[in-house]
Parts: structure tokens; C-alpha cells; sequence
């Protein structure tokens, strides 16, 4: 721990406090997440272990990089690279304005991290606009694989409930327990509408039935043709026969015709008609994204 | 998850050469032959495969827990941390990378507690000597010295594609499946890719069965050679395995053993 300098508190994390800290040799600024121990029992988190294990296959500059892991005396400590600040934070600071450049570039690289994770067969299960960092140079990064786990192990059931309420999509909300990479599309819809309207949650549901409820009255209630299966969902329960009441320019009025078109294409009720990152990220809304951002090398 | 072992850290950083065992064994083989030393190995990959079966793992989780102690003394002498704490740890953090549930570290102690003493007191006159704590400790060194690489790709599922390939064969699934467990006992986890490993042991479970499916081998896109390497390493153990009397042996072997210096105090 000599290595690194604390600086300051940042925040609390899934299992441990995270702190910005500087590297005392390189200077180089680094966030230091402390993990820990006090069930006595159980040893190292799983899930810190399965941060670990997943940011150490995943190396590309749309997430986050985890240098190190230091030990010490019954506590670990995981060394990240430093961002600025998160989503969340960014949103508070800009007075509900956004520039649509920026708009678009973060949806970007929010899809290329994510297509990059799906390529892995790793899901991240928990996207919010908290667990997304973003730098002084206009970078975004995944961040918190806490809940994030491989899917290639053949493993029938995932726990239940693991995303945040708002950003949830309504297969998980009926209690699906096989889940795929369209979980986090569904999250990245939702975020994609936040970012076109400068921080406004798009679904701030308060709980299970208020979150489908908000999102049928968006998107209409699905039924056995638009959705087959939804019935035999655990948690299934009917809900009232909403219609669209509301058209996507009134949802996010400063998104262009072809951003809407996308956000459209992501945020479907049916899970297997969800576009995915690869096919959203060649959507005719990104043809006119600056090139620099297109064209990064992005494995590290 | 085939198409990418190519990128991860299996590949990249846990593949070695034989040259590499050689050189980070040299310790232990100057004091134990060859043979002496493989012998310990079988008998804790047995010890892994004797926990896992009793908390009731996945094969998975028990093949992964036996890499990761593959690994740990492929880099370490058996005296930096005594087989028998590290055995029970890989099973410990296995468990939670292949998020099987959580054992708790008071199940896993009394579970190795009742097999040193049960299945292995023809090997241990005393009980398990190390307590939950040693277990959580040496947790961090294996964490440390796997340098976090925790995903381990398994022959198990390019195993199961081959068999489909071929057509419906139980029995010789079956029976490569038993041949990757046994594979476990040898070091092709650490030198060969998985795919490899599962082509190996299914030309094994076929010459057992006397099928002839050399022309659909001869249609794999492999290298034949190390595909022929794979085989011979475990042919040599299955030799090994059946030519020696472990009850005998072992506690003459685990005394020749290199040890930590200091034992655990309780």
C-alpha cells in the first residue's frame, strides 16, 4: 500500500469504499477500491472475485482497466484506472442541457464496450448511468462488474433481480431467469433516452409494478403476438391493455429522427427482438459520428 | 465460449512450456524423482476430486479448483505452501468463480476434517491440521500467485461439440469425459489449449472402444503431433495409475516431501 498516496473518498461501491489515490512513483492519478472482509466466513466476495476475474479478460478502452490487486492483512484492494466522474454526476452537472455530439459519442461507446463484453460472452447485468465513468477527454467507460458473469458456463438459472429497478427490462421484471446479452440492451435503451434528455430517467419506476406499468404505457402493453411466451414467465401477471399514448418525439423531443428509430429498435418489450450492441452500433444514427471516435483502437 | 480462448488470459498467460515446468521444478526434483513427484499430484488431485464430490460440485468446479493447483506449483515448490491447505483453498475460490454458491469456510473445514480422516487415513494418522483461517489466508496467495486469472477454459464443452459431430455416441462420451477427468492428474492443463486436450482424450476413448474413426480425425483442422503428445502424457499416467499401490506408497512419499519450514500452530 505504499505504493499509492489516498486522496479522497469517492464512494461506496457494491462491497467496499473506493478512493482516488495517487501512484507515489508514476504520480499517476489511480482509484483504489477496498474490498471488504468482514464476513469471516466467506473469504474474498464473490463478487469483488468475479470483478476480478472478468476485468481481467476484458481489456478495451471502453472499460474500465483494472491494474492491479494489492494484498494486505485481510483486506484486498483493487486498483483502477481513474475517471473523472460518472454519468450520474455529469447529468447533475449540466442544467438539462446536452450537445447532441455528445449524446450520440457516449451511446457509441457505451455499444462498443458492451459489443465488446457480448464478443466475450460476459453480460454486465447492472448498467446505470452510475456504473459508467466518464473522463476529461470525453471517454466512457463500463465500470462495477460486481454482478457482471460469464455466460458461456452452462448455468440454467442466474439470480434473480440483480438490475436496477429503472433500468430493467420487463423480461427480468416478469421474473426471467434465463437471461442474454439482450438484458443490457434493454439498460442501454434506457440510458440512451437519459442522455438525449440530459439526466431525465427515462422509466423511474418505484417498484416492480409501477416500473412495467411506466413502460407499457410507453410502449403499449405486449400481448402473445408481439411477445409469445410472456405468460409463462414466473412473476407473469396481465396488465391493463395500454396503448401508445405518447410518441417517441415527445419522449425525447431533441433526438433526430434516426436516434429515435434506435431507441426504438433497443428498448422492445419481446427480449428476442431487441437489436443488439454489433447491429446497433452500424445503426444509421452513428453514420455521421466523428471519425476519430469510429475509427479508436479500443483493445488494450 | 471457443471462439475466445484465443484472447484470454488462459491462453495469453497460462499455456507453458515444458521447458518452463522443468526449469520451476528443479527444486522439488532434486529431491523427488519424476514419477515420485507425479505421484504426490495424483494423489491431491484425487483429494480435490474426493472434496468436490462430497459438496457436491460440478465436475467443473472441481476440474477448475484442480487447475488452479496445477498452476500454483507450476510456478511455487511444494514447501511454499503446504498440498494440503492448498488443495481445500482452490476448491474454496473455484466455487466462487464458477459462482457454483458459496461454501462457507466452516463447511469446507468440516468436510476436509471427515475425508483426511475417513477416505485418507492411509496417508494422515493425524486429522486435518489448519482451520478456517489458513484456508482465507492462503485464499490471497493463490489469488496472488494465479496473478487473478481465475477463468479457466475446460475440455469438458468442446468435448461435448466433437461427440455431436460425430453422431450420437453415449458410451464414448461417456468415457472421454472420464479420460478428461483422469487427464487432470497430469500436466496437460497447463501445457496444451482445451480443444486440444478434448480431441486427446477422445482418440484415447476410442482406442479403449476399438472404434475406428481415424478418418474423421484425420478431417480435424489439428496438429496431429500434439494431439499424439496429449495421449501419450495420459497413457503414461493410466500406466502409472495401475502399476502402484497408492495405500502403500504415499506416506512414505508425503515424507520425502519438500515442506514449508514452519507448521501450522494451533
Amino acid at each position: 500500500m505504499q505504493k499509492y498516496e489516498k486522496l479522497e473518498k469517492i464512494g461506496e461501491g457494491t462491497y467496499g469504499t473506493v478512493f482516488k489515490a495517487k501512484n507515489r512513483e508514476s504520480l499517476e492519478i489511480v482509484a483504489l477500491k477496498r474490498v471488504r472482509l468482514d464476513d469471516d466466513d466467506e473469504g474474498v466476495p464473490s463478487s469483488a472475485l468475479r470483478e476480478i476475474c472478468l476485468l481481467k479478460e476484458l481489456k478495451h478502452k471502453n472499460i474500465v482497466r483494472l491494474y492491479d490487486v494489492l494484498h494486505s492483512e485481510k483486506k484486498l484492494t483493487l486498483v483502477f484506472e481513474h475517471c473523472d466522474q460518472d454519468l450520474k454526476k455529469y447529468f447533475d452537472s449540466l442544467n438539462g442541457e446536452i450537445d447532441p455530439d455528445i449524446v450520440k459519442s457516449f451511446m457509441y461507446q457505451l455499444l462498443r464496450g458492451l459489443a465488446f463484453c457480448h464478443s466475450r460472452n460476459v453480460l454486465h447485468r447492472d448498467l446505470k448511468p452510475q456504473n459508467l465513468l466518464i473522463n476529461k477527454n470525453g471517454e466512457l467507460k463500463l465500470a462495477d462488474f460486481g454482478l457482471a458473469r460469464a455466460f458461456g458456463i452452462p448455468v440454467k438459472c442466474y439470480s434473480a433481480e440483480v438490475v436496477t429497478l429503472w433500468y430493467r427490462p420487463p423480461d427480468v421484471l416478469f421474473g426471467a431467469k434465463l437471461y442474454t446479452t439482450s438484458i443490457d440492451m434493454w439498460s442501454a435503451g434506457c440510458i440512451f433516452a437519459e442522455l438525449a434528455n440530459a439526466g431525465r430517467p427515462l422509466f423511474p419506476g418505484s417498484d416492480v409494478d409501477d416500473q412495467l406499468k411506466r413502460i407499457f404505457k410507453l410502449l403499449g402493453t405486449p400481448t402473445e403476438d408481439t411477445w409469445p411466451g410472456m405468460n409463462l414467465l414466473p412473476d407473469f401477471k396481465p396488465f391493463p391493455m395500454y396503448h401508445p399514448s405518447m410518441s417517441f418525439s415527445q419522449v425525447a423531443p431533441k433526438l433526430t429522427a434516426k436516434g429515435r428509430d434506435l431507441l426504438q429498435r433497443l428498448l422492445v418489450c419481446n427480449p428476442s427482438q431487441r437489436m443488439s450492441a454489433d447491429d446497433a452500433m452500424s445503426h444509421i444514427y452513428f453514420s455521421d459520428l466523428n471519425v476519430a471516435i469510429k475509427s479508436e483502437r479500443c483493445l488494450q | 465460449m471457443a471462439g475466445n480462448f484465443w484472447q484470454s488470459s488462459h491462453y495469453q498467460q497460462w499455456v507453458l512450456d515444458k521447458q518452463d515446468l522443468v526449469r520451476e521444478r528443479r527444486h522439488d526434483l532434486a529431491i523427488l524423482t519424476d514419477e515420485e513427484y507425479q505421484k504426490i499430484f495424483i494423489f491431491f488431485a484425487n483429494f480435490i476430486q474426493i472434496l468436490g464430490e462430497q459438496l457436491k460440485l460440478r465436475q467443473q468446479v472441481i476440474a477448475t479448483a484442480t487447475v488452479y493447483f496445477k498452476r500454483f506449483y507450476a510456478r511455487n515448490s511444494l514447501k511454499c505452501i503446504d498440498p494440503l491447505l492448498l488443495a481445500p483453498t482452490c476448491v474454496f475460490l473455484a466455487s466462487k468463480v464458477e459462482e457454483f454458491g458459496v461454501i462457507s469456510g466452516s463447511r469446507l473445514l468440516s468436510t476436509c476434517q471427515t475425508v483426511v480422516k475417513n477416505k485418507l487415513n492411509y496417508a494422515y494418522a493425524q486429522e486435518f491440521p489448519y482451520r478456517t483461517n489458513h484456508i482465507l489466508e492462503c485464499e490471497f496467495y493463490l489469488l496472488e500467485h494465479l496473478d487473478c486469472c481465475l477463468i479457466v477454459f475446460q475440455p469438458y464443452r468442446p468435448l461435448l461439440q466433437l461427440v455431436q459431430d460425430i453422431g450420437h455416441e453415449d458410451q464414448l462420451l461417456a468415457l472421454a469425459w472420464r479420460v478428461i477427468n483422469d487427464s487432470l492428474r497430469t500436466d496437460v492443463c497447463l501445457l496444451y489449449p482445451p480443444y486440444q486436450i478434448a480431441i486427446g482424450c477422445l482418440q484415447i476413448a476410442c482406442v479403449i472402444l476399438q472404434k475406428d474413426l481415424k478418418s474423421w480425425f484425420a478431417e480435424l483442422n489439428v496438429d496431429l503431433e500434439k494431439i499424439q503428445e496429449i495421449a501419450r502424457l495420459i497413457m503414461n499416467l493410466l500406466e502409472l495409475w495401475k502399476s502402484y499401490d497408492e495405500k502403500k506408497e504415499i506416506q512414505g512419499l508425503l515424507a520425502k516431501m519438500p515442506k514449508p519450514k514452519t507448521q501450522p500452530s494451533r
